[in-house]
Parts: C-alpha cells; sequence; structure tokens
C-alpha cells in the first residue's frame, strides 16, 4: 500500500483552500453574475452551504468505517468489482479536473498574458512543475500550499483593497439580483462547485483520521466561500452588474484598474505571480490525488511511476477542447455545476447501500 | 542483432523508473519515546559490561616468581607486530621504526636509556610536535634520578614509574601498537620500558598553531571578538568557556585510513535529543575513505543531500555563536586543522540569522534581519525580473522610465538576455579574481574595477545603464546573505531565474519559484524538514523572522524535540514584578512641592 | 550513450528557446503609442493617428537635442521629439497593422494614455470603436477618453510640452489638473465603457479643443470691463495667448454611445459637485450688496453629497443635499463680509447661486437630452428589489420625468489671511 506521510490540520486546510478558491480567478464568477445579477455574491454562500451539508452526509460514511480511505470502503460495501470501477471514475473525474483547469489557465495566460507563444511550451513547463510537485509526494504538497496560501492571501487582499477608489455600494442595489428564486436555483445548482473537497475523504490517514476530516472539510468550505463571496461582491462593487457579466477574469480586470498616481498604475502583472501559484497548486493536488487513487485501487506500493502516463493523460484532457468557448462552456460547466453527481452522489448511494447491507468498520481502540 | 537489442535495452533502460531501494529515512523521535528505549539500553549495557569486567578479570596473570619469570620472559617473547606489543626493547624499537620508515624518515626521534643502571628504557617523539621543556623537566629528569629506582625489583617498570615517578599530567596506557602509533603522531611521547608489554604515553602536544585571533568571515559590531583556531584542543576549550554545564560532552572519533583525522562532537547531554547524537556518530564512525581534508570534505561526506544545492549544516567560526546553538539542543562538530564548527539540525531560519542579532536591541533585531531578506530578495531575482519586465511585460513600467531606457539601449547591439548573461558572468569573474589578488589590493580592485567597466562598457554602447545598477544592487544583495554556503547556492539560483524569465516571463519566473519553493520544502537536516516551523506547522518559534525581545524567548525550537523544551518562564524578568528598592508613589500631581 | 543524450537534450531545449520567444519583445523593437485618435474617414470607417516618442537623443555622449524644440514638421509628422502617424483603415486594429508598413517597430498600445475622438465621430456614435478598446489586451482601459471640436488628427498634433522633455508626464499631469480646478472632469475609458451598457447612468466625457489664440482680443481702453462670471465658454475659445493650443474644458453628454450635446465649464462643475467627484476649484459670483464687483471664493465639497430618493405616485422624487465648504479668494466691494453677522449673507449668496446653477444643469439634461449623467439610477436602484423589475422600468426613460429638488448647505470657514478689510482713503482734490 501507499505510503503517504502525514500532514497536520493546518495544512490540510490550506491545501483544501486553495484548491476551492482558486476558481475566483477564472471564468466562474462570470458566469454566476450573468445568471444572478447583482445577487451573485449570496448565490454563492447558498452553494457553499449546500455543499456543507452534503460534504456532512458523506462524513456519516467516513464515521462508519473508521480509518478506511474511501477506496477501501467502495471495496468492502460493494464488492471488489464494483469498487474498483467507482474508484476508477473518480480517479478519471481528477484527471479531467486537472486537465481542464490547465486549459482554462492556458487559456486566460493567453488572453491576458502571452498571446503569442504556442500552449505547448507553456502546458510544459506547467506539467513539468505538476510532475516535480506529484513526485515528490503528498507530504511535501501538503507543505507547499501552507506557503501559496499565505502568499495568496497576501495578494488576494492587496488586489482588493488597492482598486477601492473605485467601489461604489450602490452597484450592489437592487439586492435581490433578477429575483430570488433564480438566486436560490442558481445556489443550489452550483453547489459542485465546492465539491471538490472530497478528496480529503482519500487520504484520511494522512490527516490523523475522521475527526480531523470533519474538522478540516468544514473550516476550509467555509473559508473559502467567505474569500470567493467577498471577491465576487467586490467584482460587483467596481464593475456593475453589466460589465461584471462581461469580464472573462474578475480578478485580473481588478488589478487592471488600480490607479493610485503617475508611478502606480498597470502593476497587474504582479498578480500573475499569485494567480500561477494558486494555479499549479490546484493541478498539481488534482492531478496526484488522480495517480495515488489509481494506484490505492490496484494496490501498487509506489505511485512514482505511474506519474509520466497520467501526465500524458491530462495533457490530452488538456488539448481536447478546440477553443475558449468549448471550454467555458463544455468543461467548467460540468465541473461547476455537475459534478456533485460523480463527488457527492457515488459516495451517498454508497452511504446507503452500506445502510442497507449493514456493513461496518471495526472500532478502533483509542 | 545482439548490438541492436542491447541498444533497445539501454533505450528503454532510461525512461522505465527505477524504483530508489527502500531506505528507512532517519527522523527524530520525540522524547518519552527515546527515555524508555534508553533505559533498556542502559540496564542491556550493564549486565554485559558486569559480564566483561569478570571476563577481563579472569585473564588477568597472577603474579609469579623471578625464577619462573625469567622462564617466562625467555619463552614467550612476544613478535612486535600489528596486534601485539612485545616485550622485547629492541623488537619495539625496530617495530616503530620501521612504521615511520626511519632512518630515511628525519622526523621520529628516540631517545634510549638505562633507569637507575638497571632497566633499559626508551622514549619516542615526533620532532618539532612535542614541547621540549615537558620531555625534559618531566620525563627524562626524574627517569634519570636514581634515588627513586633504588628498591625496585625485576620485570615491568612502567606501573612502578607511573605511580612513583613520572611527573606529566595526562598519562595513558596504550596496549594497541595501532593506537601506539597514533599517539606518536598527535604529538604525545612514547615510554617503554624493557619487559612491558604496553606503553605509556605522556600529553607533550607542543606543535605550533595560530594563536585566538579575531574572527575572518563573521564580524560583529558589539559582542566576543574570539574566532576558532587551527587546534582542537582550542576550540573546545572555546566553547567549555562560554557553557559552563557539566553535562556538556565532547566525544572523539577518527576519520581517515591514511590520515586519521581528529574529530570531536559537543552536544549537552541530557537536553539534546539522543538519536540526533546517536545519528551523527553513526555517519562518521561509517566512513571508510582515505583522507579528510577538513570539515568541508566531512561535510560533503555526512549531509543528507549532496546534489543540494543549498547547505544543510551550519558553518560558524564562533564560539559564541556554537555555544548558544548547543543550548538550543544542536550537536556541534569540530575538526582538528580546521577554524570552523559545523553545527546539525539547522532550518534555513539558523542560516539567514547573524550574530549580531542576539546582541543588538530588540528595534534593530527585526529591522536588520528584514533588510538582510531584501537582499537576499534582490540578490536572487533582481536580474530576472528585469529581463522578464523588459521583455514581456513593458506595462508595468512607468512611461517615462521606459521611454529612458529605450533611448539608452537604442544603440546597443544585443539583445537583453544577452547583456544581462554577460554582466553577471564579468561579476562572478570579477569577484573570483578579487580572491585571489594580494593583500590590500585585492579589495580595492574588486570594486573599482567593477565599476570601471560598468562604465566603460556603457560607454562603449556594450551594455545599457540600467543594467549596471541592476547587477550592482544583485552584488551587493549577495554580499548580505550571512552564510557563504548558502550565498553560493542564492548566485546559481540566480541563473536558473534568468533563463526561465527569459523564456517565459513572469510566468516562468513563478515556475522556477515553485520548483524551488517545494525543493526546500522536502529537504531534510539531520531529520529535521529544512523550512519547519513553518512548513510542517509546528510551535510558533519567536525567534523567525522578526525578533521576540530576549525576555520573551521561552521556548526552544521544536523541531529538534530537545529533552525541556522550555527555556524561561513568562516572566524572566522577575524584577518587574516588584517595587524597586528605592521608589515612590507617582499618584497625584508629580511637581508637588518644587 | 549518455553524452549523446544529454546533447539531445540540450539541442531541444535550445530550439526551444529560440523559436519559442515570440512573446518576447525587446523594448527598443516597439514604440510606445501615448494618444490614440480617431477621426470620420473619408473613404473608410476610421481615419487613426497615433503619437509615440522617438528614442533619439539616448546615447551617452551628452545630451545633443536633436531638431530642438517646437520643430513641427507637418509633412513627416515629427513633433518635438515624438512622431505623429495617422492612417485611414476599416478598424482601429486594421490601422494598427497598416501603420506597421512604414513604421520600422511595431507598434504598441501598452502605454497609451488617452484616446481621443473626434466630435463628428461622437455624434454619429462610438460603439464601433469601444469594443476593441475594451478586448484588445495591450490598452489600458484607465486611460482618459477626451471628445475635441475639430479634427483628431490636428490635436494631436498639438499634444506637446514646452515646458519639459517628457509628453507622456505632461498628458499625465494635464488629466489630473481637473482635481485642481472642477473645469473639466476625469473620466477613464472603464467609467466610460462601463456607463455606456449601465441600466443605472450615461456616459459623458472631457471635451477638449485647440485654441488658435484668436479669441484674446486686442486691447481696447474704452471697453467697459463688464463682470461676467461663469460665462460659457467652449473648448478652443478660451480668450488666452500662449503655452499648449490644446485645451480641456466642459463636459460632452452622451445618450448611450451617441453625443447629444455640451456642458460648460460651470455646468461640468455642477455635475461634479452631484457625483461627489468635485474636489475644489475657484468660483466667482457677483456681489448682490454691489454690483459689478465679483467675490472670487475657493469652493470644495465639505461632505459627500447626500442623495435620496423615492417613489411618490410613480413619480421619482430626487433629493439633493450638497455641502459646500468655502475660503473667501477676495472681495472687491470690501464689504466686510467676514464679520459674523455678515457671513450668513454671503452663504446665502454661495447657496442661491449654486442652487441654481445646479437646477439649470440637470434640468438642461432632463429637457434637452435625457440622459442621467448624474448616476441617480443608483439611488433609484435602492426603492426596486430585483434587478428584472429595475430592468422593466427603465429608469433611463422615466429621468425626464422626474422631480428635482436640491438644498445646498454652504459654510465660508475661513478668508485667506486677512480679516476685515480696511477702506481704501482717497484723497480729493479741495475746490
Amino acid at each position: 500500500m501507499m505510503k503517504e506521510g502525514k500532514f497536520g490540520t493546518m495544512e490540510a486546510v490550506a491545501l483544501t483552500t486553495i484548491v476551492l478558491i482558486t476558481k475566483a480567478f477564472y471564468t466562474s464568477i462570470r458566469v454566476l453574475v450573468k445568471a444572478t445579477s447583482t445577487s451573485a455574491w449570496f448565490a454563492t454562500l447558498i452553494s457553499c452551504s449546500v455543499s456543507i451539508l452534503l460534504f456532512l452526509l458523506v462524513y456519516l460514511l467516513m464515521k462508519r468505517f473508521p480509518n478506511k480511505e474511501l477506496v477501501e470502503i467502495f471495496e468492502i460495501v460493494t464488492g471488489k468489482f464494483i469498487g474498483k470501477i467507482l474508484a476508477l471514475i473518480f480517479s478519471a473525474y481528477f484527471v479531467y479536473y486537472a486537465g481542464s483547469s490547465l486549459r482554462e489557465f492556458v487559456e486566460m495566460i493567453k488572453a491576458y498574458v502571452l498571446p503569442y507563444t504556442p500552449p505547448s511550451a507553456i502546458i510544459f513547463v506547467f506539467l513539468a512543475v505538476v510532475v516535480f510537485f506529484a513526485y515528490v509526494g503528498l507530504e511535501g504538497i501538503a507543505r507547499m500550499s501552507y506557503i501559496s496560501l499565505i502568499i495568496v492571501i497576501i495578494g488576494l487582499t492587496l488586489i482588493l483593497i488597492l482598486p477601492l477608489p473605485f467601489y461604489n455600494v450602490d452597484n450592489l442595489f437592487p439586492l435581490a439580483g433578477y429575483s430570488l428564486q433564480t438566486t436560490l436555483f442558481s445556489g443550489l445548482l452550483r453547489a459542485s462547485a465546492y465539491s471538490d473537497v472530497i478528496f480529503l475523504a482519500f487520504i484520511i490517514n494522512a490527516i490523523h483520521g475522521v475527526k480531523q476530516f470533519k474538522k478540516v472539510g468544514l473550516t476550509s468550505l467555509a473559508l473559502s466561500g467567505a474569500i470567493i463571496s467577498v471577491t465576487i461582491l467586490c467584482s460587483i462593487l467596481a464593475f456593475e452588474y453589466t460589465q461584471a457579466s462581461e469580464n472573462l477574469s474578475a480578478l485580473f480586470q481588478l488589478s487592471r484598474n488600480i490607479y493610485f498616481n503617475r508611478f502606480f498604475q498597470r502593476v497587474e502583472s504582479i498578480f500573475i505571480f499569485i494567480w500561477v501559484v494558486a494555479s499549479i497548486m490546484n493541478v498539481a493536488l488534482a492531478f496526484y490525488m488522480s495517480a495515488s487513487i489509481f494506484c490505492k485501487t490496484f494496490k501498487i506500493p509506489n505511485h512514482r511511476p505511474s506519474l509520466l502516463p497520467f501526465a500524458f493523460c491530462t495533457f490530452t484532457v488538456t488539448l481536447l477542447p478546440q477553443s475558449l468557448s468549448e471550454v467555458v462552456e463544455r468543461n467548467v460547466l460540468f465541473l461547476r455545476q455537475y459534478s456533485a453527481v460523480i463527488t457527492y452522489l457515488i459516495p451517498l448511494l454508497v452511504l446507503l447501500l452500506s445502510l442497507i447491507r449493514g456493513k461496518k468498520g471495526e472500532k478502533i481502540k483509542i | 542483432m545482439k548490438k541492436k537489442q542491447n541498444f533497445l535495452i539501454m533505450l528503454f533502460s532510461y525512461i522505465t523508473y527505477k524504483d530508489k531501494k527502500n531506505i528507512k529515512e532517519f527522523y527524530i523521535p520525540e522524547v518519552d519515546e527515546i527515555s524508555k528505549q534508553q533505559q533498556d539500553q542502559k540496564i542491556k549495557d550493564e549486565k554485559d559490561s558486569v559480564h566483561k569486567e569478570k571476563k577481563s578479570r579472569a585473564t588477568l596473570k597472577k603474579p609469579v616468581s623471578v625464577a619462573e619469570e625469567n622462564e617466562e620472559r625467555k619463552a614467550e617473547k612476544k613478535k612486535a607486530d600489528d596486534k601485539t606489543i612485545s616485550t622485547d626493547i629492541a623488537q619495539n624499537i625496530d617495530y616503530i621504526k620501521a612504521k615511520f620508515n626511519a632512518p630515511a624518515n628525519k622526523d621520529i626521534v628516540f631517545r634510549e636509556f638505562m633507569i637507575a643502571g638497571k632497566y633499559k628504557a626508551f622514549i619516542t617523539y615526533l620532532d618539532g610536535m612535542v614541547d621540549k621543556n615537558i620531555i625534559n623537566n618531566f620525563i627524562l629528569r626524574p627517569l634519570l634520578n636514581d634515588e627513586k629506582f633504588k628498591d625496585t625489583n625485576e620485570g615491568c617498570q612502567l606501573d612502578y614509574i607511573v605511580q612513583r615517578v613520572l611527573e606529566t599530567n595526562q598519562i595513558r596506557t596504550i596496549t594497541n601498537p595501532t593506537d601506539a602509533v597514533y599517539e606518536i603522531l598527535s604529538g604525545n611521547t612514547l615510554l617503554y620500558t624493557d619487559g612491558c608489554d604496553y606503553y605509556i604515553t605522556n600529553e607533550t602536544k607542543g606543535f605550533p598553531a595560530r594563536g585566538v585571533e579575531k574572527p575572518v568571515v563573521e564580524g560583529v559590531i558589539q559582542g566576543a571578538q574570539e574566532a576558532f583556531n587551527e587546534s582542537l584542543r582550542t576550540n573546545v576549550t572555546l566553547v567549555r568557556k562560554i557553557v559552563k554545564n557539566p553535562n556538556l560532552t565532547t566525544e572523539f572519533i577518527k576519520v581517515g585510513q591514511k590520515s586519521q583525522l581528529q574529530c570531536a562532537i559537543m552536544y549537552i547531554d541530557g537536553l539534546t535529543n539522543p538519536a540526533i547524537i546517536d545519528e551523527v556518530k553513526r555517519r562518521i564512525d561509517n566512513l571508510d575513505i582515505d583522507y579528510s581534508q577538513g570539515d568541508g570534505m566531512l561535510e560533503q561526506l555526512i549531509e543528507d543531500n549532496t546534489f543540494s544545492i543549498i547547505p544543510t549544516m551550519l558553518t560558524t567560526e564562533r564560539p559564541d555563536r556554537t555555544a548558544s546553538h548547543l543550548i538550543e539542543g544542536r550537536v556541534a562538530i569540530l575538526v582538528e586543522g580546521s577554524p570552523f564548527s559545523k553545527i546539525v539540525p539547522v532550518t534555513l531560519y539558523t542560516l539567514i540569522h547573524s550574530t549580531e542579532d542576539a546582541n543588538m536591541r530588540w528595534p534593530f533585531g527585526t529591522f536588520l534581519r528584514l533588510i538582510r531578506l531584501l537582499g537576499i530578495f534582490f540578490a536572487t531575482l533582481l536580474p530576472a525580473i528585469y529581463v522578464a519586465m523588459t521583455n514581456f511585460h513593458q506595462e508595468m513600467i512607468p512611461t517615462d522610465l521606459l521611454i529612458a531606457i529605450a533611448k539608452a539601449k537604442e544603440n546597443v547591439p544585443f539583445p537583453t538576455i544577452v547583456e544581462v548573461l554577460l554582466m553577471e558572468v564579468s561579476f562572478e569573474l570579477i569577484r573570483e579574481a578579487g580572491i585571489r589578488i594580494p593583500g590590500v589590493i585585492g579589495n580595492t580592485l574588486g570594486i573599482i574595477g567593477a565599476l570601471i567597466l560598468g562604465q566603460a562598457a556603457v560607454q562603449a554602447n556594450i551594455v545599457s545603464p540600467v543594467l549596471i545598477i541592476v547587477v550592482a544592487i544583485t552584488g551587493l544583495g549577495n554580499f548580505a546573505v550571512p552564510n557563504v554556503s548558502l550565498a553560493l547556492g542564492i548566485r546559481l539560483l540566480r541563473f536558473a531565474f534568468i533563463i526561465m524569465g527569459a523564456f517565459l516571463g513572469f510566468y516562468g519566473l513563478t515556475a522556477v519559484f515553485m520548483i524551488t519553493g517545494m525543493y526546500l520544502v522536502s529537504q531534510k537536516s539531520f531529520g529535521v524538514p529544512f523550512v519547519a516551523p513553518v512548513a510542517p506547522r509546528t510551535t510558533r518559534s519567536s525567534d523567525l523572522i522578526s525578533r521576540k525581545p530576549v525576555w520573551k524567548q521561552e521556548k526552544r525550537s521544536d523541531g529538534l524535540n530537545p529533552i525541556g523544551i522550555g527555556r524561561q518562564p513568562k516572566v524572566s524578568r522577575k524584577w518587574t514584578q516588584e517595587d524597586p528598592n528605592y521608589s515612590y508613589s507617582r499618584e497625584g500631581n508629580d511637581d508637588e512641592g518644587r | 550513450m549518455k553524452k549523446f543524450i544529454s546533447l539531445l537534450i540540450i539541442f531541444n531545449l535550445s530550439s526551444l528557446l529560440t523559436s519559442c520567444t515570440t512573446d518576447s519583445k525587446e523594448i527598443d523593437n516597439q514604440v510606445y503609442t501615448l494618444i490614440i485618435g480617431c477621426d470620420k474617414a473619408v473613404d473608410n470607417k476610421i481615419r487613426l493617428t497615433v503619437q509615440y516618442p522617438t528614442y533619439k537623443g539616448g546615447s551617452t555622449g551628452g545630451s545633443q537635442k536633436s531638431g530642438g524644440g517646437g520643430d513641427s514638421d507637418k509633412e513627416s509628422g515629427v513633433v518635438d521629439n515624438t512622431i505623429v502617424q495617422t492612417v485611414e483603415a476599416s478598424s482601429i486594429l486594421e490601422a494598427l497593422d497598416l501603420m506597421n508598413t512604414s513604421t520600422t517597430r511595431k507598434i504598441s498600445l501598452v502605454q497609451a494614455k488617452a484616446i481621443v475622438f473626434s466630435e463628428e465621430m461622437a455624434r454619429e456614435g462610438i460603439k464601433n470603436y469601444l469594443q476593441p478598446i475594451a478586448r484588445f489586451r495591450e490598452t489600458r482601459r484607465i486611460m482618459q477618453l477626451i471628445i475635441c471640436r475639430g479634427s483628431a488628427q490636428d490635436f494631436i498634433k498639438e499634444n506637446r510640452t514646452a515646458i519639459g522633455d517628457s509628453v507622456a508626464k505632461a498628458m499625465e499631469l494635464a488629466s489630473l489638473q481637473s482635481d485642481s480646478t472642477g473645469y473639466f472632469p476625469r473620466t477613464p475609458f472603464q467609467e466610460f465603457y462601463n456607463a455606456v451598457i449601465s441600466p443605472y447612468r450615461q456616459p459623458f466625457a472631457v471635451y477638449a479643443g485647440i485654441n488658435d489664440y484668436t479669441h484674446l482680443k486686442p486691447l481696447d481702453p474704452d471697453s467697459p470691463s463688464p463682470l461676467r462670471p461663469q460665462i460659457e465658454i467652449l473648448p478652443g475659445d478660451i480668450p488666452r495667448q500662449g503655452d499648449r493650443k490644446f485645451e480641456m474644458i466642459g463636459t460632452a453628454v452622451f445618450n448611450g454611445d451617441k453625443m447629444v450635446g455640451t456642458l460648460s465649464s460651470y455646468e461640468t462643475r455642477y455635475l461634479m459637485m452631484v457625483t461627489s467627484s468635485f474636489k475644489r476649484g475657484i468660483m466667482t459670483i457677483e456681489d448682490k450688496n454691489s454690483k459689478q464687483d465679483a467675490i472670487p471664493l475657493d469652493i470644495r465639497l465639505g461632505r459627500k453629497t447626500k442623495i435620496k430618493t423615492h417613489f411618490e405616485n410613480s413619480t421619482p422624487v430626487i433629493d439633493i443635499k450638497i455641502n459646500i465648504e468655502a475660503d473667501i479668494g477676495a472681495i472687491q466691494s470690501r464689504v466686510k463680509y467676514e464679520k459674523l453677522s455678515n457671513i450668513s449673507d454671503l452663504n446665502n449668496q454661495i447657496e442661491t447661486n449654486i442652487k441654481k446653477g445646479v437646477e439649470e444643469t440637470i434640468k438642461k439634461a432632463q429637457t434637452e437630452w435625457n440622459t442621467d449623467i448624474f448616476s441617480f439610477g443608483k439611488k433609484i436602484a435602492r426603492n426596486f428589489f430585483t434587478t428584472t423589475e429595475f430592468e422593466k422600468y427603465n429608469w433611463l426613460e422615466h429621468f425626464t420625468d422626474a422631480k428635482i429638488n436640491v438644498e445646498v448647505d454652504a459654510n465660508v470657514r475661513r478668508t485667506g489671511i486677512m480679516m476685515d478689510s480696511s477702506p481704501i482713503k482717497y484723497s480729493e482734490m479741495k475746490k
């Protein structure tokens, strides 16, 4: 079985939070504002709460089988064959997630920063870094994510505070967006945006058990919900909802608007730094999870040999969509709206099945 | 066909994954685990030693009568070889002569004499390594005094000499010929009388050495001005002067086959985690090398990762710094002939501290550290940021500066990346040259050379003027790094940043930064993760970047798992809790009665 | 074998390095436009003018001024140390490409500080040209949007400075002068574009023009020199001579993307007072107690203007409270306004003046053009709960029905460094 090492609560929270907030840098904000206009900032809070509820249900499943990772639970409850298939679905889902995130990142960077560079150079460098991260292992990724989270939060605070002269509270009115029902509906629908937190269930042994799992999951969901909500809020405050639904990347546009005097303007290139850091952590974790789930399913002791083939798969997924429009309308839409079907529904079904079949894990002596 | 197959196999072997052998990694366990292990070990050792003593007592010879003794002596004339010491004086002299290649080797000296006309004896030493005063006055004189040997019997006199006659202060019995050779090499004197099967060594070290001088590399303004020198005994003494703790232990280990280098390992027993001491000893003991040139080579032989850019052991030439690290719970390694001591295990933060911070008042401790960090930032990233900004992100530069740079670059034929690499390489060249030019000229030439070269290059339109400033600030930042190895590592890293910055702008810079960060985070220095306490989040240290006042530093660093982490109680300045002896109350109008 | 593989890797990497750096451009491979101008073209859609600084005179052999100052060669477009270039094409981006056929370096828009549209083009609608600026990654949305009287090409040719060397600095500082006088607003492209697509308000832009120095009539000793405070002057008509010909005063008012009218200098000030962006300015009012004598005052907003809205039987009612603080600049009549008893009189004068001005400006916007450039829509939106209702109501059409109540609260705080003016003593000839 794979040895993954252990890391503490703070690092786990940092890891999950970074994975969840990276989407604030991309196009998701725009889609949400288009759907709900001025109430986008609490539509996302609704999504967060729904995700918390679903997470608590998954926690119940994990509590039934203390100290067993989700792959093993699948096999215990549904039998070897179907359990393996379910785990492999998750592995494929993480590869798809990594590939789509990478593609979105490449599109963004080509739009804003490096328009004429061939995308394969960008992807190659990125994948090299990601494979190196996955090679070092989960402990290294967790430690690095702690440092990255500090950097990203400092940068994010700067981007949100510096355009202060442009903020106008009146832009938030009318308060309820297109209508309360649309807000609620969008919120519910996009609960999948926070569903990536499920990866914690696969590395329970590294985060010291089920109690920590609950604590880490809830803290990081709350934290990331707050941060994304504040980001959307600032985006609406600075640009009214009409323009906010046009910007390709809300945060980047905010950073482009910073202007204090002749010398302190157009400083958005500094923010490339934090955005690349967050994206690398995001893709590195998804990539590592896919390789690790695969190895756990087939009881391979070392995940390192499988990194290169997975890198190749991710590369293929990255290059599949034909244009930015396809990325936004197919890949990202699937990830933000429908992924709950995979990430939450499957564990829930397994929970129901375990209740029906009466399978339980052994109680551990504390 | 076969050749093709071999070629194919070789090709495939490059892309197949070779699993590393499953080596167990060293880690520092918590203190309670160790104490349990230690207790078990102690009980086991006691049993063994008692057992051994019984055995050795059993092998001691019983006193024999004279007649029997003569027979025995004639019967068992042991050969002097590498394992045993002969009881015949001539054989021993020949053995030592053979070992030292005398009479060709003029360094070794034999002084044969008769004690009280009855016993043949000799002393042997290496000329120049010994203090002749001690040999003349305290070894030869009492031995040649017949008075003391009036009523002695036949046989081995060494025991009697040691107890009643010899006036030296340190005496050891040597039963092993290899040890005997080593003692001579260390500068001690061997004494032998006929009939014994062991030597006596006297401590007579007197080789010439430098005195205790001011520190060369790590100067401070307000602090002690003593530095280590090449003599091991002096160095250990300098540390012991500062740490007056009976538990401060020094262990000696020898390294090397052709030249046995003496290493000393110092630690505070009962404070340092025994696992660290054990690991250090284990690594040094299991070295099988020819010759180690000093502590630089020793560091390379026992460090965790040879190919790492960043050093994982701290080198310092100041005894007060060594002492403060010892009290933290670290281990110091000192090596004969090298005026540096190595401290293990260290974290990245130890490498950027300097002694000045502890001696300065609080506001400056943190402020200077921040400036040093700024220096490190400039040294690593400034040229890369310059290249990335001017090639990819011109919008960040204010327009006036941009036009000025463009105007200056108008007549320069090279692209920016070539300019930067050219200037960096010539700067490195100037630095290397500056080290080797003798005397005062060296330092001045370095600076002036750089300035004049830079100015001339700008005049000749080879580089643009902004670049000179960038390279100069980078050089200054590099000098601000307190640790020489770290500065060298940063110099290398800078080139990687420049190349990636020229390739992909800020995106490339960030990618290299992430790789470096991940690399640092996964390094371990003798079991302590390198970026603790930030990366694995352990107890908050009070001395990382911002330094708390001295009276607030209550805990030792957690990463080392020392035995007893508290250093001082919460209130260490007890004088603040009570009133001064001469005091008055200051309520009401302070100026009453004036 | 190892050597062969390492050679292969080095070769690949270096080919990667040299071929993929298409984004890395040397600084002197590009010229950085400072200002873009758009005119109505004759044979095509748009006539684009760009101005960028040259790199002459930058070698380190000392500062040899090439061409001297004030040398404008109309044919080759060299203006001081910049070059002005014009081309006619079908769109802005294509115009840039066409220019590259003759310009030796790539024209880059990353440092562009302003974009100028001619008035004729603005009256026809500029929505086609807002799009590429908003979408293109190089342009900054913090550049100023200027509408000019006359042709943008001539306008840009006058964009030079006699005070210093750097045109870029002059441009940045020029738009900062809005903070010290309030005669023209600051309209970054971001605000303009936002207002074009916004359901809350309509856009406005800085109005600028070229002064040909002919408006300063020759001195006439017989003229009565009447006091005419707050006259309406269009840019280009200010009676002055000296320094730049380029001047910015007043606002151009837009409905959607079409220009429909202009505001004069004082009306701009009232607009800025209502939107709380007025910083300070000198206002001259006629002394009620002594006609033909002026009282110049240094006024600024005391606190942000309070705007409250509510609906009375489906008529929107807007209450505006402006708080003004003033310092006395001069009292030409030497009436003792600094005395406590007289100050309220002065305050009232100021209040009536400003109230009249604001009401007239808003009425002008309501009745003549029906454009809400004051962003009242944002306050009206507070009365709605959902965006669908608000959009159905379509505030922009109902602006003309709104009832506006203006209240001005003026306070003269300081009197300069003089208090009380002693009367001037004249000596009369005894008959």
